[in-house]
């Protein structure tokens, strides 16, 4: 069967025909069609597994660990900033091992194009001593998440599949093996030295991971390289900077010229076995281009001093490893004559929340309340769009948005500014990722801060997954609701209000009364504003619809209040006539602009 | 070939990029894509590049593309500085062809088969019945075909 494939959704074919029965993980931009994919599959072609979300990376990790503990194969996907999230249980079974086999896939997102860091998963692989395997396409991402699980099954570690950005959203024809469903038991063999171990037992199994790392290093199709061309310069490469070192090649003949050394597994790296390759081929000049930091340069270095790369400042430090900057360093390095040309940018546009997003609406309440006088703690999604509306002052990890909060409004209040407003936005599925220990926090240790919580009950930003407030997951199995109103009056809040995110003088009220219970109160007051993402199924079906929303060009002073404080993209303003238009392409005909507008000059029609 | 699609969200460039692609594999020919697509989700520019039967990433640099099809015409000035040769592969959707399309056809995505038609067209890779055997795989063929048969003329 050759199917045109991503490389996420290559990993999710590789793994469950290498019989991985048990795939979890929380979304996150690259990584997000792995676990859709696996659980179309399961759909598909009847396979027995558990392929779905959990609460977050940590949690996640955990419970695939057990899943290989029961002699399953398992998976745990993430991007790289959900695998700091699951650092802990990640060090950890790096000592226990992994009987039934783990693969850990982690998507990087050098650039970065949507993430907080452009951290490179390697090193973490390095830092709990687990191999590291790094596809360059995805017909790779394929054939290696299979290698992965079955590495990791013979010698009970996890593994890493290490993608980036290009490799997970690349597209390939695939030749796809046969998935049918699998007869397997789970077998729990209880060892408490191993799985329960005490630290005198880590002891040992740290003795363990050493010696299992040192059999790996060396092990056939793991650390053989790949020779390709026979120019004189010798570049060592990995991943999807080898993809393109081979494209820059072919396309500008340096057969001749480049001699490219491929490594499939960065870590663990048998320098020994590699020096001697490189000595045998006896290049001149010997550069190391990877995607990422420089972990095959670095291993590489101590062995030999002469090669060229970051270390040596050839290379730049940040930012993504496109196929320009490579020729770029190529052309610096004086082995190719790329044609400095100048490169064409897309239109500038801003990111903006979706026309007609109820996000939207409750930001430009809270603003409307609180104006530039409070501070205001955001988090991860679409939210953080909340920018735009000078209603986010802060983004930094996921949950962040409540504990920033807790800590501004504790030393304000102590330190003689006991009125300052503290305002905390998160959306639904950030929550119950890892708000809710926060917010636990907060209630307990007295602090007045303001969370409101904007649910579109959906993970919005990564391609609407479910979240556990669902009734079903993505393929329709049942699933068990949480109500988030429920957790919150659980924890104790005594002050809850909940509204649409469309009705906005309800949002308002909710966000005075509020104000007003912080000011003289010593506990938080949560709001949820709760409107389905417009861009999901339920949004798309029952959102409110008008007949007409337009702007009535008598009445429009050209004054820009709604294009700069509401800041709906269909919101444009004609620099000719000097007024308002609403653009009908991209209009929902939400009619939620209708109160950004002083002069009343936005009208809806029935 | 190298060619590169520019849409922008919910326009369907990544569908087109599947049908071109679903067309290379019928032929036995290899085919790669890379998609960039911005954080807006509507209205962002959505970008595919695509190399069939050649390379071993699906990444396409600025003028180095044989075929740019470009389906919002905010973006043609950027759709031409991927061309090899400028004076030649530029594949627009133009505002008629769209009002064409939902006119007769009722629903905008159709003009994705409209434009698959003007590349057809243009080029000696892919046969017209190489596009219909992939389209005739969609429950909307009659009006894909009909949008195709468009681009054709
Ligand atoms: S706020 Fe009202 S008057 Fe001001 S530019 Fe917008 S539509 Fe015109
Ligand atoms: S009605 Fe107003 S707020 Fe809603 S999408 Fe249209 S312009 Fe934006």
């Amino acid at each position: 069967m050759k199917l045109f494939l991503s490389g996420n959704e290559a990993i999710a074919f590789g793994l469950i025909e290498a019989g991985a029965r048990f795939i979890v993980g929380y979304p996150g931009t690259p990584s997000s069609e792995v676990i859709p994919t696996a659980m179309e599959i399961k759909k598909r072609f009847g396979i027995r597994g558990y392929f779905d979300w959990s609460v977050n990376e940590k949690v996640a990790f955990e419970e695939a660990t057990a899943a290989s503990y029961a002699q399953i194969g398992s998976a745990v996907v993430m991007k790289q900033v959900g695998l700091n999230v699951a650092m802990d249980p990640f060090m950890n079974t790096a000592m226990t091992g992994a009987p039934g086999g783990l693969v850990v896939v982690v998507a990087d997102d050098p650039g970065p194009h949507s993430s907080q860091t452009e951290q490179d998963s390697r090193f973490l692989a390095f830092f709990a001593k687990i191999p590291v395997l790094e596809p360059s396409t995805p017909q790779e991402a394929y054939e290696f998440s299979k290698k992965a699980l079955s590495l990791s099954r013979n010698f009970e570690i996890p593994v890493m599949i290490r993608s980036t950005t290009r490799v997970s959203h690349s597209r390939e024809d695939i030749e796809v093996g046969d998935l049918a469903d699998l007869q397997i038991e789970p077998h729990f063999v209880k060892d408490v030295d191993r799985f329960a171990a005490t630290p005198h037992f880590r002891l040992i199994l740290h003795k363990k991971l050493n010696e299992k790392i040192e059999k790996i290093k060396g092990l056939e199709w793991f650390s053989d390289f790949e020779e390709y061309f026979e120019g004189d310069v010798l570049i060592v490469t990995s991943g999807v900077s080898f993809a393109y070192l081979y494209d820059i090649v072919k396309d500008n003949n340096l057969e001749n010229r480049i001699k490219l050394l491929r490594i499939k597994m960065p870590y663990p790296l048998d320098v020994e076995k590699l020096k001697k390759a490189i000595d045998k081929i006896g290049s001149k000049r010997i550069f190391v281009i990877e995607e990422g930091y420089p972990i095959l340069e670095m291993q590489l270095k101590t062995k030999m001093p002469v090669i060229e790369g970051r270390l040596s400042g050839l290379v730049p430090n940040e930012g993504e490893l496109t196929i320009d900057k490579i020729g770029e360093i190529l052309s610096k390095a004086g082995i190719l004559n790329q044609k400095s040309y100048d490169f064409v940018a897309p239109p500038f546009k801003r990111p903006s929340l979706c026309p007609g997003c109820g996000h939207r609406s409750a930001f430009f309440a809270i603003k409307q309340v609180f104006r530039n006088s409070a501070i205001y703690t955001g988090d991860i999604g679409c939210y953080t769009l909340g920018l735009n509306l000078g209603a986010v002052d802060t983004v930094h990890c996921m949950g962040a948005s409540v504990s920033f909060a807790f800590g501004f409004d504790k030393v304000y209040s102590l330190f003689g500014k006991n009125d300052q407003i503290v305002v905390a936005t998160i959306g639904d599925s950030t929550f119950f990722h890892s708000g809710i220990p926060a917010l636990i926090d907060a209630v307990h240790n007295n602090s007045k801060l303001i969370l409101v919580i904007l649910d579109n009950t959906t993970v919005a930003m990564t391609g609407n997954q479910t979240t556990p407030a669902n009734d079903h997951n993505q393929i329709g199995e049942e699933t068990k609701p949480i109500e988030i109103e429920g957790v919150i009056k659980a924890l104790g809040v005594d002050f809850l209000r909940i509204r649409d995110a469309y009705d906005m003088d309800g949002m308002i009220e909710d966000l005075k009364s509020a104000k007003d219970f912080v000011l003289n109160s010593k506990s938080p007051a949560v709001l949820i504003f709760r409107h389905p993402c417009v861009y999901s199924g339920e949004g798309l079906k029952s959102n409110v619809r008008f007949k007409d929303v337009y702007v009535d060009e008598n009445l429009c002073t050209g004054c820009k209040v709604c294009v700069k404080q509401f800041e709906c993209p269909s919101l444009i303003f004609d620099e000719n006539k000097k007024k308002v238009f609403i653009d009908v392409a991209t209009c929902i005909k939400c009619g939620q602009c209708v109160k950004s507008c002083p002069f009343d000059a936005i009208k809806v029609e029935q | 070939m190298k060619l590169v699609i520019l849409g922008v969200g919910g326009m369907g460039a990544i569908s087109l990029s599947k049908i071109i692609a679903q067309m290379s594999i019928i032929k036995g020919l290899s085919v790669r894509s890379s998609e960039i697509h911005g954080m807006a989700k509507k209205g962002g520019l959505v970008e595919v590049q695509m190399k069939i039967g050649e390379g071993k990433s699906g990444v396409v640099l600025q003028k180095t593309a044989d075929f740019v099809l470009v389906l919002d015409e905010a973006y043609l000035e950027y759709g031409e500085a991927f061309l090899k040769d400028k004076s030649f592969g530029l594949i627009a959707l133009t505002g008629e062809d769209k009002r064409w399309v939902v006119e007769n056809l009722g629903d905008v995505r159709f003009a994705n088969a409209l434009v698959l038609g003007k590349f057809v067209k243009q080029q000696d890779l892919f046969t017209k019945d190489d596009a219909i055997k992939v389209l005739k795989g969609f429950k909307t063929f009659e009006k894909n075909r009909i949008a195709f048969e468009r681009g054709l003329v």
